[in-house]
């Protein structure tokens, strides 16, 4: 499986690569990691008129924290977010998932934003996006605007980002106090896609639930917030009947999808099974980091 | 597009086409054949080479992203003296058989050994497990993962 | 016995001679293979699992600037000489032979069928070159499955067969079936299915065919499991003559049965080459390897058992569906070998089989690791249904009804004789190895915990060759032969029709040979891969311990005696005299009268040695594998089932085995964790999936799933000590056992994981989701 005949740019700043979406609009496909994009093209699945390969863009890498916020230059590597302490105590969900991503030759070249940008809903950054309300920073000709994570999946690989745009950057809000997370997924092998994923994260004050956040990976063409539970943990104390509830609440009504790798019915039982899982994990961990 | 490279300690330079990967780059541009292709979608990791310190899978990058870069495949891990450490602890170990996923389990290994001297075989299980094996059950790559460990630790501690 | 001076590498996990080359990067594949004005091969194919091909419009491709040349299924027609598989016209097939053009003409059979070759300056432009053909196609109702294909209804993959049958229904009885069911306690009546699987070798097919017109010589490097059958496969489709065809092979990748003799893809790259005057290379992708090499397994068993109340195992009655895909190369030739096997080391009274094979719009069936091991499969299954039916534990059961060694042996049903075979042993060892009563306490502890642990055991023989047979040769394909030469520098030289792909020959036969010798192991050398040069051979069937390590040791044997023959006219002295140590030739107790046996070849070579002395020091040996044997065993399985997601882990894995004597454990017991590793991956992972129109899903690494280093356990090996049978060779082989026992092992496993729910297993392929649905089925946990 050989690619098709490309363009290819590389541009060296953001604007640079601004000014060439606008001229190529929907014929480019932003190269970033590569990772997700270069084996559709190997497959002949995509065949972009030019590659626009932002990895020479510098100014598009870092992590820095500002204002309660975790800023993530949509071009840092997935493997520096892992390593990074910043993130690790300050969005601990996101240090979770990282792990998660397919194996670590994937995390040395794929980065953040690709992934987001790419917006595979059974990959595991979409469901933490989606769970801690990220902030989502894109560039184009017109300036800078921020979409919340809960308008930026539109559907399978779609993401509001405008064909002349150019995401730069990911917000996380750093977890406060009594914070507790866990990224819980099921897959066929180590480091496979999960089945269906799920990104929790439990708030606990004076071991009440202050702030519950369910976000499933592989239920849908996006990664789907589970509010139903959400609202039966505010305000109640962690338990075994409870986690059971917000089970039962998060599965009510979801239409997963079918493929090779399971049946909806299938989908949705784990996707239950997760959850029980998942809250009791973050309740645990929430009492850690009292 | 011209590009020019370090590939195992040499600068190497070519003139790929941009839709070239780094995997057909090494091999059919720079005659360097150890790095095999085992499904060209990166899930296998045959492909596996080293690319400024860290394990990339060469299929899933195109030649013209490694300018100015270093790379390391396998031809370049011999040593004066012949096998390096861990080809060797390999070789000790009966680790492979049809030897189509070696290249990519020893850059993957070296690179991961690197970074982690003292791991376990459970993490070295887990830091393998995106590099497939058809012939081996996975066993005999463990044990001379393990005993290349071993034996760098207690080198180490001999100094 | 002839009395072996230095025996010291035999039995030893001597180092591999392959490893330095194979460690540094230094192996040759095929796809290595670059030659000067060398061009790329890709093929167009078809989309739809069964259509009629209107039109083929080359014309754009071939104007793409660097497409050299493009071939369609008619213009390859006219270059070659049409005619049946290869491997099945060696195997004198003489069933249902459809008739097919080597590239689809006026039909394509399966999602995959190559249409047209495209041949360029890079396989990039060769790919897209394949995108600018275009291929007019008139749909046809796809048949994909086999009780459609059954049907007389389903319109016929091949004209001239009229239907979809590619193994008339035929039925053998052994023993009195009818009585011994009529006057049984108990019959049990099951259906069981395996899936269909393949054998994803980490290096897919592919040759660079070169045509030196010249010399009207063919010279292929190929990917293969026999130099020689690849030659014959390429000479007659080519209509040349086998001496003008020249195979090569170098380093393999893996095969586990795939690559054997030349694949459609492959003849018709030949005739390319000789059609457009350059050599021209082919790899196939991964996608065509999961689409289009081959696939296999998919098989389905009507089983009814007749059984005493005690559980005696009295009688079988197996009816077999193979559903062999398109273009049947040696699927319907399976049944036969199963229902030869399908006894086992048991004693029955009464063994039915009938089989039908069909072909259907899928890839076609190709031999995969153990080609018959379906058989293992149901009967071991069976067997553990009737032990529950009874309550009886699974290695009792098998215990009771496995034939004892006699002597004379036992023979199984179906003939042959179970001559050295050690099922009971394997069983009663295996109990000591796993502490059973221990983990039933640990299997119940978990349970009242919501935890589901589970064991599960399985036993098989192999005719690994098998035993000796009445009419000749113990193993398939008769005797083995081999070249062995004395060589000027000293090096003995063995010239072997095998084709090493991870079998280790290059070792293992030197060890060998070393030994008889009396020579350095890196003072032999191991020639394969080169028809010109090597005997006819071929590497499978679990045959090369016995016959190939059998050669290797009579005709050193041989050589030597020639050897010494030939040193003791040099010497004078008298070849009783004489013994050869560490390279050199001596008189017993005269260390200074050492002679290099560089030298003595050399003074052979220039005639020193007079008239009416043999000074050839070449032997061409043969050897018919002696007295044979069975390899065999009992393997076992914990494992711990998730019934929340249906993951099923190996907790632990033991092989008791018995592959009589070993030549280098370290190789052998590489043979036997990559067989189970494929038995993991069968039942847990992987799965060649179609849709109902035909579309393969299962085209990729992402859909088709291999085992990884987190899935298949440490697998502890216990040999047993053998039954010799043999004076000297007493090796046997191991290559297939493991992929065929693994299955049954795992899924006796599960189901006693499963067993509180009353869950009952008919098939081969578990992954989570299946697993979950088995439980909502059978009802809630008792």
């Amino acid at each position: 499986m050989k690619l098709p005949q490309v363009d290819y740019e590389a541009p060296r700043t953001v604007e640079e690569a601004v000014d060439l979406l606008a001229e190529h609009g929907d014929d480019a496909s932003v190269l970033a990691g590569g990772q997700s994009l270069i084996p559709l093209l190997a497959l002949r699945l995509a065949q972009p008129a030019v590659l626009i390969d932002i990895n020479g863009v510098d100014e598009l890498s870092g992590v820095s924290v500002a204002d309660g916020w975790v800023r993530i230059g949509a071009m840092t590597r997935e493997y520096v977010a892992e390593e990074s302490g910043t993130i690790a105590g300050s969005v601990p969900l996101l240090a979770a998932a990282l792990p998660l991503i397919g194996h670590e030759a994937i995390r040395s070249r794929g980065t953040i934003g690709g992934s987001l940008a790419h917006a595979d809903p059974a990959a595991e950054l979409p469901a933490v996006a989606r769970a801690l309300d990220a902030e989502f920073v894109v560039r184009g000709r017109s300036g800078e605007r921020v979409v919340p994570a809960a308008e930026w999946f539109e559907g399978y690989l779609m993401t509001s980002r405008a064909p002349d745009e150019l995401l730069s950057e990911v917000r996380f809000p750093a977890a406060g106090p009594g914070t507790g997370t866990s990224f819980q997924e099921v897959a066929r092998r180590h480091g496979d896609f999960a089945i269906v994923g799920l990104a929790a994260s439990l708030t606990l004050s004076d071991g009440v639930i202050a702030d519950a956040r369910l976000a499933f990976a592989g239920i849908s063409d996006v990664p789907v917030r589970a509010a139903g539970a959400e609202d039966v943990l505010a305000g109640e104390r962690p338990s075994a009947g409870l986690f059971d509830e917000a089970a039962r609440r998060a599965t009510d009504g979801i239409d997963p999808p079918a493929d090779l790798h399971g049946s909806s019915e299938y989908r949705k039982k784990i996707a239950a099974a997760l959850v029980r899982r998942g809250l009791r994990a973050a309740a645990d961990n929430a009492d850690e980091r009292q | 597009m011209d590009i020019t490279l370090r590939v195992n300690g040499t600068t190497r330079s070519g003139s790929p086409e941009a839709r070239k990967t780094l995997a057909d780059f090494l091999r059919d541009d720079l005659n360097l054949t150890g790095t095999h292709l085992g499904c060209e979608h990166g899930v296998c990791g045959a492909c596996t080479v080293i690319l400024d310190g860290r394990a990339v899978r060469s299929c899933l990058m195109l030649a013209v992203q490694a300018a100015g870069s270093e790379v390391t495949t396998i031809e370049g891990l011999a040593t004066d003296a012949g096998l390096g450490p861990l080809q060797q602890a390999m070789w000790d170990s009966h680790s492979f058989q049809c030897g189509f996923c070696t290249p990519g389990f020893v850059m993957q290994a070296t690179a991961f050994l690197s970074a982690h001297p003292d791991a376990d075989e459970q993490e070295i299980r887990e830091a393998l497990s995106g590099n497939i094996c058809r012939c081996t059950g996975y066993q005999s790559i463990i044990d001379g993962v393990l005993l290349a460990a071993r034996r760098n630790t207690e080198h180490a501690s001999e100094r | 016995m002839a009395e072996i001076l230095a025996e010291r590498y035999t039995g030893a996990s001597i180092r591999r001679s392959e490893d330095p080359r194979i460690l540094t990067g230094a192996g040759r594949y095929v796809d290595d293979i670059k030659l000067p004005g060398m061009l790329h091969a890709a093929f167009v194919r078809s989309p739809l699992a069964h259509a009629r091909v209107l039109s083929v419009d080359a014309s754009a491709a071939r104007a793409l600037p660097g497409v050299v040349a493009v071939f369609t299924g008619a213009e390859l027609e006219a270059m070659t000489v049409p005619g049946p598989d290869a491997l099945m016209a060696l195997l004198s097939w003489t069933g249902p032979t459809p008739e097919f053009s080597l590239l689809a003409t006026d039909k394509v059979r399966f999602a995959g069928d190559p249409v047209a070759v495209v041949v360029a300056e890079s396989r990039y432009l060769a790919e897209d070159g394949c995108e600018l053909v275009e291929v007019e196609y008139d749909e046809l109702p796809p048949v994909t499955n086999a009780s459609f294909a059954l049907d007389p209804g389903s319109p016929p993959l091949f004209e001239n067969l009229g239907d979809n049958i590619a193994r008339p229904h035929s039925r053998n009885e052994f023993g009195d079936v009818a009585a011994t069911f009529d006057s049984a306690d108990r019959v049990t009546d099951v259906h069981i299915d395996v899936h269909r699987h393949q054998n994803v070798p980490m290096e897919g097919r592919g040759c660079v065919a070169t045509y030196d017109a010249d010399l009207g010589l063919m010279t292929v490097h190929a990917a293969t499991q026999s130099v020689h059958v690849t030659k014959i496969a390429i000479a007659m489709r080519l209509g040349m003559e086998q001496d003008k065809v020249r195979v090569l092979a170098g380093d393999i990748g893996g095969s586990f049965g795939l690559k054997i003799g030349a694949s459609r893809e492959e003849l018709a790259v030949a005739a390319a080459s000789r059609a457009v005057g350059r050599p021209v290379k082919w790899v196939e992708d991964r996608s065509e390897n999961l689409t289009a090499s081959g696939q296999a397994r998919e098989e389905s068993f009507d089983v009814r058992a007749a059984v005493s109340d005690d559980g005696d195992l009295l009688g079988l009655d197996v009816k077999m569906v193979v559903d062999t895909g398109s273009y049947p190369a040696m699927g319907a030739m399976v049944p036969e070998t199963v229902e030869a096997m399908f006894p086992g080391p048991y004693k029955l009274a009464a063994f039915g089989f009938e089989s039908t094979a069909v072909t259907t719009n899928k890839a076609c069936y190709v031999a995969y690791r153990g080609p018959w091991a379906s058989e293992t499969f149901v009967r071991e299954r069976v067997l553990d249904l009737i032990a529950r039916d009874l309550g009886l534990d699974p290695l009792e059961i098998r215990l009771r009804n496995a034939a004892p060694r006699t002597n004379p042996p036992a023979f199984m049903i179906t003939g042959r004789p179970l001559v050295g075979v050690t099922t009971r042993e394997s069983l009663q060892r295996l109990a000591q190895i796993v502490d059973f009563p221990s983990f039933r306490r640990r299997q119940a502890d978990a349970r009242a915990r919501g935890r589901y642990l589970g064991v599960g055991v399985a036993t098989f023989i192999e005719a690994a060759p098998g035993p000796r047979s009445p009419e000749g040769a113990s193993g398939p394909l008769g005797t083995e032969s081999m070249r062995l030469r004395l060589e000027e520098d000293g090096i003995v030289a063995l010239f072997t029709g095998q084709m090493p792909h991870g079998q280790s020959h290059q070792t293992t036969l030197a060890q060998i040979a070393a030994d008889e010798f009396g020579v350095p192991f890196e003072q032999v050398r191991v020639v394969v891969g080169d028809s010109d040069i090597v005997p006819f051979g071929l590497t499978g069937g679990s045959r090369s311990a016995t016959m190939t390590g059998g050669v290797a040791l009579h005709g050193a044997r041989q050589l030597k005696a020639k050897v010494l023959e030939v040193a003791s006219h040099l010497m004078e002295a008298s070849a009783q005299d004489l013994l050869i140590s560490d390279g050199q030739v001596l008189v017993r107790g005269d260390p200074a009268s050492a002679i290099g046996l560089g030298e003595i070849a050399r003074r052979a070579a220039v005639g020193d040695v007079g008239a009416g002395v043999d000074a050839n020091l070449e032997v061409q040996a043969s050897f018919d594998g002696g007295e044979g044997g069975w390899s065999g065993g009992t393997h076992c399985a914990i494992v711990d089932v998730d019934v929340e997601t249906g993951l099923v882990r190996v907790e632990r894995y033991v092989a008791v085995e018995d592959c009589g004597a070993l030549i280098n454990p370290a190789v052998v017991e590489g043979q036997i964790r990559g067989g189970i590793a494929q038995g993991i991956g069968a039942v847990l992972l992987e799965r060649s999936a179609y849709d109902q129109d035909g579309n393969c899903q299962s085209a990729t690494f992402m859909d088709y799933l291999l085992p990884t280093a987190c899935d298949v356990p440490r697998i502890e090996i216990e040999h047993l000590e053998t039954v010799p049978l043999d004076a000297d060779v007493n090796f046997r082989g191991v290559g297939e056992g493991g992929m065929i026992v693994a299955p049954p092992t795992l899924v006796n496993a599960i189901e006693d994981a499963l067993s509180p729910f009353g869950v009952r297993i008919y098939e081969q392929h578990l992954p989570p989701a299946r697993v979950l649905e088995l439980i909502a089925a059978a009802g809630p946990a008792q």
